[in-house]
């Protein structure tokens, strides 16, 4: 036994990567609601808050977003699947920027900006689903290379 | 036993100080042999000693090197493009790029800059692109003008100047870009931006800042490309400002997470008649009342940008836009064709609508007078259309690439594209396509050279659906389904000889035939990735001089010899993600493989699923030793056992006979 703990120690010390998992983020707490994120982007973490959880029903709700770009954003798509139970049931994807199409001001930011988003996201679904599922949602540049990776456990109740 | 745990916690302890003695520069990634190097993101605190000094372009992002000194650099003098985003560099002192004489780029987004020195750009011989992207300036004053006369590109983007004031020394030789977006300038005087006048052709971006004021006359008599004032809050204040200037682009647009502006009334663009400008974008403002006038003043326009302009309709009575050759119309809600008032602009070469938020009704003959239409995209816009497409494209006699992807359904009549005689690319893709001709749908565009139907759910039994085709070169019928899962030898790929693509991955094909495409003598690459396919042959293609094959994600097992060595020349092929056995069985496989590997994409996916002991391991390592086999040895050895056995016996029974004897 005395061996096995030496053996884990050992490989914590060899390994100090395995521990670098990103916090679970706690984005809204309320009686019916919890929301919580976690990156899953290796690189880096994100900060992420939303204005009024309740309003998060109605489909358009107000958030604030930072994050640091590890890539340039000329071209920038978005990836969301609704995990329920470990299965997919809903994937959407959508294009955020493009070189002829700059949908939103912060297309064509370059890697290393800080990047400040506050304003209203529409979620591409109609209705928040009740219970508890997963969202995970990533963006990614032309390159397919990963901008912003995340994780979002929602217990809807 | 204890004294063992602590050896061990010893060993571990020691070799982790092993790891972190180690010298670090061993982790730059080199990218191109003794030219390129990538030394990102390892919390570098100083440039490697082991970077080679032939070094031209280095990527050094997200290290930490708080200051640069004339030493920093001093070893790679033939750097050419240099890396420094968020390094947390606060300081650059003098001559910090000193030894540098062909450096090009300098990189330093996202640091904050606190000093620059007055020499801190001397040295290169031609910096011609330095980019200050968010870097903490406040005011033009802070950067050193000594050595940036040959400047091209100027990034200045994200921080907080207030005043495009630029100083007398400001390079504007050879510039041709400048961005300033995202700061936070609200008054433009004649006088700020007077050196601006020296330039020829300047690109420069206002993006982002709230322009309040531009003192009329600013840019006067000044040659521009492109002037970007993006998000701006009221646009007549900058139409105020351009008189009498001349621009090639000028974008007026806004942003879906900027807050509106305010909306555009014919009165506010009227200031436009006296701006020489070819191409303008008014992407996400609103209209207030959108009349034939308010186009007055864009007639001069050979490109105009309404995307996303909440528009459903555009005047009947718009005159005088004879110059006007691209219209986009993106993201807008026209319920039908019609409504976009094609005959005002009979000069148009490119249309877009695309991703239209209603129902799109195609009608007929609302785009007949577009004879001159060239390109025109009407993809994501819902639309669904019982009999498609010669009444809807009449008199699109010009017609070259047309795109109705991403669309509901169309029912493709006999000669569908009846006046697209001069088509050359077609997409279809991820529509649905009912065809109920009783010959080719495609028959009459003979100079057709693309044609996307992947998804489009077509009955690929149909023989005669590439009829008169004869250009075709590439044809992508990815995800469409093929009756019992088999490419039979008599099929639709008889009738367009010169493909060259042919794109057939997740069709859920099991087999194809030995002559499926014998007749596609100059087919170069086919792919038949993402299938059911159990067997790999290479008898279906006519020529095997350099062809790409890839079927990767199929179910083959096992590969004869002679399938492969027919493959020549510049052939690759992909045979990632099968289930490969590397036993004895597939013994041909293996061999041919090791010696061609110059032929193999994606080796890294390539590996064994058979025997349980090497399933995962790449095909490339594995060393298989197959002259005779196990089971042969083990019987041989046993029948030379047996018959020594039996020699021995026979010896001692003739011994003793012969002795009895005695």
């Amino acid at each position: 036994m005395k061996m096995l703990n030496a053996a884990i120690l050992i490989s914590v010390l060899f390994y100090p990567s395995l521990s670098t998992a990103w916090p679970t983020h706690t984005v809204c707490k309320e009686k019916n609601l919890e929301i919580y994120y976690k990156s899953c982007d290796p690189v880096q973490d994100f900060a992420l808050s939303i204005d009024g959880c309740s309003k998060i029903l109605t489909n358009t709700f107000t958030i604030r977003a930072a994050m640091i770009l590890r890539h340039n954003i000329q071209e920038l798509s978005l990836n969301i699947n609704l995990i329920i139970n470990g299965k997919s049931i809903l994937a959407y994807s959508q294009k955020l920027c493009e070189p002829s199409g700059r949908r939103f001001i912060f297309c064509g930011k370059k890697k290393g900006e800080h990047i400040y988003y506050e304003g209203p996201v529409t979620l591409g679904i109609h209705e928040i689903p009740q219970g508890e599922y997963k969202v995970s949602v990533k963006l990614y540049n032309g390159d397919h290379l990963t901008v912003a990776c995340a994780d979002f456990t929602i217990k809807n109740t | 036993m204890a004294c063992h745990i602590y050896w061990l916690i010893l060993m571990g302890l020691f070799c982790v100080s092993c790891e972190v003695s180690e010298p670090v520069d061993t982790m730059c990634t080199e990218v191109i042999g003794n030219k390129s190097y990538s030394c990102e993101d390892l919390g570098l605190r100083e440039i490697p000693e082991r970077l080679p000094a032939t070094t031209e372009i280095l990527d050094f992002s997200f290290n930490l090197l708080s200051s640069l000194h004339n030493s920093t650099f001093s070893k790679l003098k033939n750097l050419v493009y240099l890396d420094l985003t968020r390094c947390q560099i606060n300081w650059v002192y003098e001559g910090a790029f000193q030894s540098n004489t062909h450096l090009n780029v300098i990189v330093l987004t996202g640091n904050l800059l606190m000093f620059l020195a007055d020499t801190a750009f001397v040295g290169p011989q031609s910096l011609k692109h330095l980019v200050l992207t968010q870097t903490g300036l406040t005011s033009l004053a802070f950067i050193p003008m000594q050595n940036l006369d040959n400047l091209e590109i100027f990034d200045l983007g994200s921080n907080h100047i207030s005043s495009l004031q630029l100083p007398p020394g400001f390079p504007t030789r050879n510039l041709k870009y400048l961005d300033f977006q995202i700061n936070i300038i609200q008054r433009i005087a004649a006088k700020d931006i007077d050196i601006l006048l020296q330039t020829k052709n300047l690109t420069l971006i206002l993006k982002g800042n709230d322009i309040m004021y531009i003192e009329a006359g600013a840019f006067q008599s000044n040659l521009f490309y492109s002037l970007d004032f993006g998000g701006c809050i009221d646009i007549s204040v900058v139409l105020a400002g351009m008189q009498d200037t001349k621009t090639h682009t000028l974008w007026l647009g806004s942003f879906e997470d900027v807050e509106n502006g305010l909306p555009i009334n014919s009165t506010m663009l009227q200031n436009l008649c006296n701006i020489s400008v070819v191409d303008i974008s008014l992407q996400k403002r609103h209209f207030l009342h959108l009349t034939a006038a308010t186009f007055q003043c864009l007639s001069k326009l050979q490109r105009l940008d309404l995307t996303h302009t909440h528009i459903s309709m555009l005047p009947p009575d718009i005159s005088g836009m004879n110059m006007l050759e691209e219209l986009i119309l993106n993201r807008n809600a026209f319920k039908h064709i019609c409504n976009i008032s094609s005959t005002a602009f009979s000069s148009l070469t490119h249309l877009h609508i695309r991703e239209n938020a209603e129902n799109l009704d195609l009608g007929s003959g609302c785009l007949e007078t577009l004879s001159k239409l060239q390109h025109l995209d009407l993809s994501h816009s819902y639309i669904e259309n019982v009999d498609c497409c010669s009444k809807q494209l009449k008199g699109l006699i010009g017609l070259q690439h047309l795109n109705l992807s991403y669309n509901k359904q169309l029912q493709l009549q006999d000669l569908a594209f009846k006046e697209g005689a001069n088509l050359e690319l077609l997409d279809l893709a991820f529509t649905c396509l009912h065809i109920n001709a009783s010959q080719g749908p495609f028959r009459n565009l003979h100079l057709l050279r693309v044609l996307n139907l992947s998804y489009s759910y077509i009955d690929t039994n149909i023989q005669h659906l590439l009829q008169g085709l004869q250009t075709l070169f590439l044809l992508n019928l990815r995800g469409n389904k093929f009756p019992s899962g088999t490419i039979l030898n008599d099929n639709l790929f008889h009738q367009v000889p010169s493909l060259e693509v042919l794109i057939l991955s997740f069709c859920d094909l099991t087999a194809i035939q030995n002559q499926a495409f014998h007749t596609l003598k100059k087919l170069k690459q086919v792919d038949l990735s993402h299938n059911k396919l159990i067997a790999f042959s290479t008898d279906a293609f006519s020529s095997l001089k350099s062809i790409y094959l890839n079927f990767a994600n199929n179910r083959i097992h096992i590969i004869p010899r002679d399938m492969l060595t027919n493959l020549s020349g510049q052939s690759i092929i992909n045979l990632s993600y099968n289930p490969l056995e590397c036993t004895c069985s597939n013994i041909g496989l293996i061999t041919w493989y090791k010696q061609n590997m110059d032929k193999i994409e994606d080796p890294e996916g390539t590996v064994c699923c058979k025997p349980k002991s090497l399933a995962g391991t790449k095909l490339s390592t594995v060393t298989l030793s197959c002259g005779i086999s196990v089971a042969g040895i083990v019987c041989a050895v046993l029948v030379l056992i047996l018959l020594v056995a039996v020699i021995l016996i026979w010896i001692t029974r003739f011994l003793k006979r012969h002795y009895q004897q005695l």
